[in-house]
């Protein structure tokens, strides 16, 4: 087995309330292999974002890493200085963020925003950082890059935009990947096209990337392997074939019951999971799924389920689900 | 962009237009010629024909019309006070009035610009706390007082610098300038720090809050995941979102300055527009007072004007909303 490209150890992230320490990331471990997409799933506030943040330290006051070790190609992150720090972002991890309409800078060119973070990087300068710039906008699939290259974002639509935000990631050539919800806030079209751009690009360049998404359907097209996310902690991560077809956690199956799909007798099936996720802070005892869970007993109420490897997958749960006989 | 520049153009004419109009109503509505110029037996006869010499018997659009046609030919008409042409008595007085409001501005932006940024990035520094306590006496603390307390130190206990009048000054044309003398600029300092003491402390609570906010945006967390330094992202990427209220500011402050600063220039016996104005208001001197508002309006307006045309050179969305 190939060491992994990224691996994240123990993962806490804490919120400094007036009221005391909330944990917002509970003990998070996973790992992502070179070349690989790792989908990372999970409801709103299950703390997919946080984690992205949390591996290039940029986490929003008064969120704040507390635990844990981060290793990029053998080089441990978490413990740099934030010059060292500056060099990874953008240089060995492009960070892909959600929002087009927010994510770029309204009074600077696009043209300049690329050479900008191009010059950072790559020890080149002028000409020759603003060819490569031209070169990405190419890449990415917008016409006439002479023309984008001087234009300001108001002046692009949001899928444009969006290949910009891309682009923007990826000139420096980073190792890693992490896309924040890349697509959500696009248009159903618009979603089809980033996603199969980021695919190409992801084909050509083999770069490994973390895939940030509440969307079931963007893992099924992108990812290789999934990590699901509950509550600031890892329920499950399997390869992502037997997540669909096998999953081991209840959460896990009450999620993908919840993606509305058609069954072969053409009814659209969707089975909702009751209750709702434990706000910051009012994680239950035990396993922080057990009031939701059909298969709760009473252990799962009093302690917290370890992270347990079965073959290639892994989850925290005492009583897995068996593979159904459909 | 043209379109722009002229939509812009076309609106300071148009307001300018409705100035001159109400400045008009003032010297056509306030005071009675007749009661001035006739003797107190004329006949009928006499008034009629004072009348129709003075034009008082035409439709108003006729005179106002007549009257915008004398303002543009330099005819101001003559002051009630001081029997002199209105523009010459604003002549005179311009240049002090408008020197001091620059040099007060080169204060505001040399101070209160660095400040503001340094307070605006390092919200919660040691220093940058102590720059916004100063910065809330600044505001809070009332011009004249100021300058009294500046001449109390400066003028009266140190000796250092003259608390009244513009020291020599130079003749340039029809210009009258103190800045090409020691004594004018020793003159000019306390007043024009009086008059920044408030504008310096505005820029930089204004410059503070505006950087915080863009510090905050998500564009600037997209620079910093992409490396770049914090140096770039603050001195470019954050500063240019917060340029045009700045600018639109300072535009507006140094209209102020130069119409309203009648405060600061009686403190400092300052032979200004400021002082004119008040010696005006007091002899009830409608010509000057009207001349003065379409001045005040006009120094806003052209103000106004050169920071708008300003705008999509900052940010090229300005031209968008236009269109």
């Amino acid at each position: 087995m190939t060491s992994p490209l990224l691996d994240v150890r123990d993962l806490t992230v804490t919120i400094n309330r007036d009221a005391g320490m909330v944990t917002a990331l509970d003990k998070v471990s996973f790992h992502v292999n070179p070349g690989e997409v790792l989908g990372i799933v999970g409801e709103s506030g299950a703390g997919k974002s946080i984690t992205g943040a949390a591996i290039i330290d940029l986490l929003v006051p008064p969120l704040k890493r507390t635990g844990g070790t981060i290793t990029l190609a053998g080089e441990r992150l978490d413990t740099l200085s934030p010059k060292a720090m500056r060099a990874v972002r953008g240089g060995k991890i492009g960070f892909i963020f959600q929002d087009p309409m927010t994510s770029l800078n309204p009074v600077i060119t696009i043209g300049r925003q690329l050479c900008d973070t191009i010059e950072a990087h790559l020890k080149i300068g002028g000409d020759r950082a603003k060819k490569k710039a031209l070169e990405w906008i190419e890449r990415v699939g917008l016409p006439n890059p002479d023309v984008q290259f001087k234009r300001y974002p108001h002046q692009l639509s949001g899928g444009m935009r969006q290949r910009i935000v891309i682009a923007l990631a990826l000139c420096a050539n980073p190792a890693l990947v992490i896309a924040d919800e890349p697509t959500t806030a696009l248009d159903v079209s618009v979603q089809a096209h980033i996603l199969q751009l980021m695919r190409d690009l992801h084909r050509e360049s083999r770069t490994s990337m973390m895939l940030i998404t509440h969307d079931l359907g963007v893992i099924a097209k992108m990812a290789d392997r999934v990590a699901v996310l509950y509550a600031g902690r890892v329920a499950e991560i399997s390869l992502v074939g037997e997540l669909f077809n096998a999953p081991k956690h209840p959460y896990t199956r009450g999620l993908i019951r919840a993606t509305p799909m058609p069954s072969p007798d053409g009814n659209v099936r969707l089975d909702q999971i009751p209750g709702a996720m434990p706000g910051l802070g009012k994680t239950p005892p035990g396993c922080a799924f057990n009031p939701r869970c059909f298969k709760a007993e009473g252990d799962c109420c009093v302690t917290i389920p370890p992270l347990t490897a079965r073959e290639s997958a892994a989850f925290s749960c005492f009583h897995p689900l068996e593979k159904e006989v459909a | 962009m043209l379109n722009y520049a002229a939509s812009r153009i076309v609106q300071t004419v148009i307001v300018l237009l409705v100035i001159s109009f109400i400045a008009f109503l003032l010297v056509a509505n306030i005071g009675d010629p007749l009661a001035a110029l006739l003797s107190a037996d004329a006949t009928v006869n006499e008034r009629m024909e004072l009348v129709a010499r003075l034009g008082l018997d035409q439709p108003i659009g006729t005179r106002f019309l007549h009257f915008l046609t004398n303002l543009l030919q330099g005819d101001f008409g003559l002051s009630y006070r001081t029997q002199d042409p209105v523009a010459k008595l604003i002549i005179e007085r311009m240049p002090a009035t408008v020197e001091l409001a620059f040099v007060s501005l080169l204060i505001t932006i040399a101070i209160g610009v660095p400040a503001g940024i340094y307070c605006g990035v390092n919200p919660n520094s040691l220093f940058g706390r102590f720059i916004m306590l100063i910065s809330t006496a600044g505001i809070t603390l009332p011009n004249f007082v100021v300058g009294l307390l500046l001449i109390a130190v400066f003028s009266v206990q140190l000796g250092l610098l003259p608390s009244f009048g513009r020291g020599d000054v130079v003749k340039l044309g029809f210009w009258s300038t103190g800045l090409l003398s020691v004594s004018g600029w020793r003159a000019i300092i306390l007043p024009a720090a009086t008059l920044s003491t408030f504008q310096v402390a505005f820029i930089i609570r204004m410059l503070r809050t505006q950087l915080m906010e863009v510090g905050m945006s998500e564009h600037i967390r997209f620079a910093r995941a992409r490396g770049l330094s914090e140096a770039r992202i603050w001195y470019v990427y954050a500063i240019k979102n917060t340029l045009l209220p700045v600018i639109t500011m300072l535009g507006l402050q140094l209209g102020n300055i130069i119409a309203f600063s009648v405060v600061t220039e009686n403190v400092f016996a300052w032979p200004g527009l400021g002082s004119l104005f008040l010696q005006s208001i007091q002899a009830a001197d409608i010509p000057v007072i009207a001349i003065y508002l379409i001045f005040v309006g006009l120094v806003f307006m052209v103000i106004n004007l050169v920071v708008e045309l300003l705008y999509p050179l900052i940010d090229a969305r300005v031209l968008r909303r236009q269109s």
